[in-house]
């Protein structure tokens, strides 16, 4: 893999929120990289850091009780940490854009529907009035919205909540981004609206060429529709794999919980498997490895407990943070531990 | 709207009704003055003038009848139809009124908008401060303070203490008549300004901290839009929302402070009208003001529900109930 | 004795608890209890701080105690009342720390049934035995010309009713420390014995407007349709009136009285906490706990009062507290304007009023103290009120 076929890298992000409580570090050291035209996927439980990760790309996170500490976020060779608000602003919704989870509350109920899409064309790309207008209708109709001519004067109240998300990514992909992050776009859907919207995004990424960070805590869209996958817990990647070698054979203990919990169809069983325990408050992680209070290895083994163990590269494309992963420790490691 | 009008008229003659005594033994005085009989013959006779003796549905229905006719009979104190002093006081208050409701709403706005932006900051715990102190400021009392320590010999003379005018007034041109005026006006405005302004500030600022905080605001963010084209175009315009039904609440609050304030700074309008006629009991009078009271707030809702609805697209001119 | 304190550990904090300690974390609302108990102190024992009669005078040798003698049965009113709430504030605590919470609440009804029932008689049988009395001796001129030998007055030595037009429209000075009014009597004493009015004003008028605000937005809320539309016009035209207009309104028609004010203020404010209840009830009809009540068979009474009301009375004390100030307010208006208690009954609002004498001269310490006396116990009231708003929001939120 060579870099430049890389679109965006971060590499050691950490973002912590002071609140009256104590610091919240909610994102710890997170590194991944996101190829040209393929989607990627970052998966969690609620809490676990996914969404801040995203926010933080777009450096929407809210000063002064949030704050990326440190880290670099590499994008078309620049580090996004370091550019100024307004070359940032340039780059929001032109390079990167996001859609978000709640399509019922993430439109401005006052505005119709193409106006604010208008509004992000107009920005980004010196058009006149008619032309932008024009090029807002034709996303509604790309999109999936039937008789756009209409819906364009529309306000979002009066929309469904499956219409509202495709107005969000008509929004979002109106001037043609090199990145789309996708926050749990699906998640208030039906099921139903949920395979559509998806559909979807992979037709624009063919068409557009563009990448997409899928954000999501559903491992069966994962499966479905990513290329590589992350997986995050309590702040921190524990996994990171291509989709297709993450199922078939998962390193880390939690996403061999996780996968284990999924119910499956042909399969009698009495209960549902589950990880016992709950994840952790971001102002009081546990020492050591975060997740050694659920592990079946961890729980027990005094190293996880006491010292984190950092994500590492395993073997080609796949990366770890576990100290019983196989390929984790090296020969010399092994040696000094016995 | 027509069955509320009806009902303010209901209110306002059942109160004058339910009282102890009624206005023809008060006019007579306290009995004593003529012999017994024929104090009962002059009170038969006045109460028929008056048409107190009929039942009181029917007396009710000629009130209305004349009451829609804005005849509200004459006042027992200046013995002119009421209905003419009225006109010569309504514009008063309704000036004295407006001009405060178009100072509050210009200088509470911004106010409210900057302290939100600067949530936290200096500005916004300042002026939350001051707002809240203000609010609670009772307004008699600070007419007063300026009465004594702005109009008077013991310390400052900056302005007028009372009245519209000065006595010369009428030999001025107009504009020295209009700035010898709006000289007169400044302590009365400023008055029924203060408190309004506070609260108004104080709504804004909240509606504009949670629109700030909304999912859409972060959606036109992550479109590339700069903050001030966040703030205005999208958080403002939904904080107006709720600041336009502040007009119910603020509207009937200075038709209620036009009372104290008029009649500290003796300006001669509707307010002063109203306390006049209840030191004096002229009910005639009193039951006027009520319903006019009533009937110019209900007008005032009614231009804030238009209002509304213009403002808000998700709301339809169906009359929907909150 | 540890599994008593288990026990306890086991109930966790109630709602209650909750809110009384997030209120009292910003030291700003401490002050402003604090205050608040300042006056109800001041109130309840104004007849001990401001009195022209002394506690203990000799005379001839003897022992008189005209203070105690000359006690009116509104005072013992006042003291009781105080008593039974401070008991009843006692027990609160007490319930917190000794009675399970399942039960807390018909426990802490219980009491304060059996406290009106006490308070209700107090009031009656002191009313029958306690006669009025009327003690015109001048004690200081006793003092002063030798008759008596020796005696205490109170901190303020000066009757609220008493007048002496020989120092009248005195600014403040050694003898009157705030000054004297129109007709001779002592500033600092008629604002002590004003804080009575205020007050009593404040809690009746707003204890009234709550109770009827609460019922009347239960039942419209709870039975919705026809009902409700009628009984939203009648509350659309109470709120079409302005409220002053209606309150001097109705003040005109109606003798000047302190019984009088805090009726009217108390049946002309009621519309703000009808809506609120009405609102909550809508939103609670069709929760399924109240379906459930339903389903039972349980009475409507019980089914308003103890199931729905407690989920919706937060938004009511708030109000409940700005409705005091605003009473407060309102009764001051009224005094100013002359259409509320008359002298020689202290009203802060009435002394405000002789700020501006009839000649036009200002004087400017029965502008200033009586206004300031106004402004405080109004500020800190809107504050105590902004405050549990603030301390029960978050909670609803964070809960949510």
């Amino acid at each position: 893999m060579s870099e430049d076929s890389f679109l965006l890298t971060v590499d050691g992000l950490s973002v912590s929120f002071f609140t009256e409580e104590g610091v919240a570090r909610a994102v710890q050291d997170v590194s991944f990289s996101i190829k040209n035209g393929k989607t990627f996927a970052l998966v969690g439980e609620s809490g676990c850091g996914k969404s801040v990760t995203a926010l933080s790309i777009m450096r929407l996170i809210a000063e002064p009780q949030g704050k990326i500490v440190s880290g670099k976020i590499v994008f078309d060779e620049k580090n996004l940490l370091e550019l100024k608000e307004k070359q940032m602003r340039n780059i929001r919704g032109n390079k990167v854009a996001m859609i978000f989870q709640e399509p019922m509350t993430s439109l401005n109920p006052v505005y119709t529907v193409g106006n604010q899409i208008v509004e992000a064309i107009r920005l980004h790309q010196k058009k006149p009035m008619e032309q932008a207008w024009a090029d807002t209708v034709e996303m509604l109709h790309k999109v999936g919205i039937p008789d756009p001519d209409r819906r364009v004067s529309e306000y979002p109240h009066q929309m469904s909540g499956g219409m509202r998300q495709r107005v969000m990514i008509a929004m979002a992909v109106s001037c043609q981004p090199k990145l789309l992050i996708a926050d749990e776009p699906t998640t208030a859907l039906d099921v139903t609206i949920q395979a559509q919207i998806l559909d979807l995004l992979d037709k624009l990424q063919e068409q557009n060429g563009m990448s997409i960070l899928l954000i999501t805590h559903d491992l069966g869209v994962v499966a479905e529709r990513a290329d590589d996958v992350a997986v995050m817990y309590a702040s921190r990647i524990v996994e990171v794999a291509e989709s297709k070698v993450l199922f078939e054979g998962p390193l880390h203990p939690y996403t061999q919980g996780l996968l284990r919990s999924l119910p499956r169809l042909g399969i009698s069983a009495k209960r549902l498997q589950t990880i016992a325990g709950t994840v952790p408050d971001p102002l009081h992680f546990p020492t050591g490895c975060k997740f050694h209070p659920r592990c079946p290895i961890g729980n027990s083994d005094k190293r996880c407990q006491s010292i984190e163990p950092r994500l590492r590269q395993v073997c080609d494309g796949r990366c770890v943070a576990c100290w019983y992963a196989p390929g984790y420790e090296t020969e010399q490691e092994k040696k000094n531990t016995n | 709207m027509i069955p509320t009008l009806l009902g303010i008229t209901i209110m306002v003659f059942a109160i004058s009704r339910i009282a102890p005594g009624d206005p023809v033994s008060l006019s007579m005085g306290p009995g004593g003055q003529l012999d017994a009989a024929r104090a009962a013959d002059v009170r038969k006779a006045r109460m028929a003038l008056y048409g107190l003796d009929k039942p009181i549905p029917v007396q009710y229905a000629k009130w209305l009848g004349r009451v829609v006719r804005l005849d509200f009979g004459d006042s027992l104190k200046h013995h002119r139809p009421v209905i003419d002093i009225i006109k010569e006081r309504l514009p008063i208050t309704l000036t004295l009124n407006l001009i405060a409701f178009v100072l509050i709403y210009v200088i509470a706005l911004p106010v409210g908008v900057l302290a939100a932006v600067k949530h936290k900051k200096l500005f916004d715990r300042f002026s939350s401060v001051i707002l809240f102190m203000l609010w609670s400021l009772p307004s008699m009392w600070v007419g007063q303070m300026m009465i004594g320590y702005l109009c008077g010999p013991t310390f400052e003379n900056w302005f007028p203490p009372a009245g519209l005018s000065s006595n010369y007034a009428d030999q001025l041109a107009f504009f020295p008549w209009l700035w010898d005026r709006l000289w007169h006006l400044v302590l009365p405005v400023l008055c029924l300004t203060y408190s309004g302004f506070a609260y108004l500030a104080k709504q804004v600022r909240a509606g504009m901290l949670d629109n700030l905080r909304a999912d859409y605001v972060r959606t036109a963010r992550a479109k590339g839009l700069s903050n001030a084209a966040v703030v205005f175009h999208h958080a403002f315009r939904n904080s107006v929302i709720p600041v336009i039904t502040i007009m119910a609440t603020l509207l009937p609050a200075m038709l209620g402070g036009s009372v104290i304030i008029e009649s500290i700074f003796s300006v001669p309008g509707m307010g002063l009208l109203a306390f006049e006629a209840v030191t004096t009991r002229d009910y005639n009078v009193v039951m006027a003001v009520a319903t006019i009271g009533g009937v110019l707030n209900l007008i005032g809702l009614l231009l804030g529900d238009i209002a509304y609805a213009i403002a808000d697209p998700r709301i339809s001119f169906e009359g929907s109930e909150l | 004795m540890s599994t008593k304190s288990q026990v306890r550990e086991s109930w966790g904090t109630s709602y209650g608890q909750m809110v009384w300690r997030e209120f009292f974390k910003s030291r700003l609302n401490t002050a402003c209890m604090i205050f608040i108990i300042f006056l109800f102190a001041a109130a309840v024992l104004a007849p001990f701080l401001a009195n022209d009669k002394p506690f203990v005078i000799r005379i001839g040798g003897q022992l008189h105690f005209p203070l105690f003698g000359d006690l009116q049965p509104n005072d013992y009113c006042v003291f009781l009342a105080a008593i039974v709430g401070f008991c009843q504030l006692l027990l609160v605590l007490r319930n917190h720390r000794r009675v399970e919470p399942s039960i807390r609440g018909r426990v802490f009804w219980r009491q304060v049934s059996i406290n009106t029932v006490i308070m209700v008689t107090g009031i009656i049988l002191i009313f029958i035995f306690v006669p009025r009395r009327l003690d015109a001796t001048d004690y200081k001129s006793m003092v002063a010309s030798g008759k008596a030998t020796s005696a205490y007055f109170a901190p303020v030595p000066y009757g609220y009713a008493r007048t002496d037009l020989k120092s009248r429209e005195q600014p403040p000075g050694r003898e009157h420390w705030l000054g004297t009014d129109d007709v001779g009597s002592d500033v600092l004493c008629r604002l002590i014995h004003g804080s009575r009015i205020s007050l009593s004003v404040g809690f009746v008028a707003v204890g009234l407007s709550t109770v009827i605000g609460i019922i009347i937005g239960a039942i419209l809320g709870y039975f919705g349709g026809k009902v409700d539309f009628l009984g939203m016009r009648v509350v659309e035209i109470m709120m079409a009136i302005p409220t002053f207009f209606l309150i001097i309104t109705i003040v005109a028609f109606f003798p000047r009285s302190l019984f009088n004010i805090m009726i009217v203020i108390g049946i002309t404010s009621w519309t703000e906490d009808a809506r609120f209840i009405r609102a909550e009830f809508f939103r609670l009809r069709n929760q399924d706990f109240v379906q459930a009540a339903v389903s039972l068979g349980l009475p409507l009474r019980s089914i308003l009062f103890r199931h729905m009301l407690p989920n919706g009375i937060a938004p009511v004390l708030v109000n409940a507290t700005f409705g005091i100030a605003g009473a407060i307010f309102i009764e001051a208006a009224l005094s100013f304007l002359g259409f509320g208690v008359a002298p020689p009954m202290p009203s802060w609002g009435q002394m405000l009023s002789l700020g501006v004498s009839t000649t036009g001269r200002f004087l400017w310490w029965l502008t200033l103290f009586p206004g300031m006396a106004i402004f405080f116990t109004v500020l800190t009231y809107n504050l105590v009120g902004e405050a549990l708003r603030d301390a029960i929001d978050p909670r609803l939120r964070k809960a949510a």
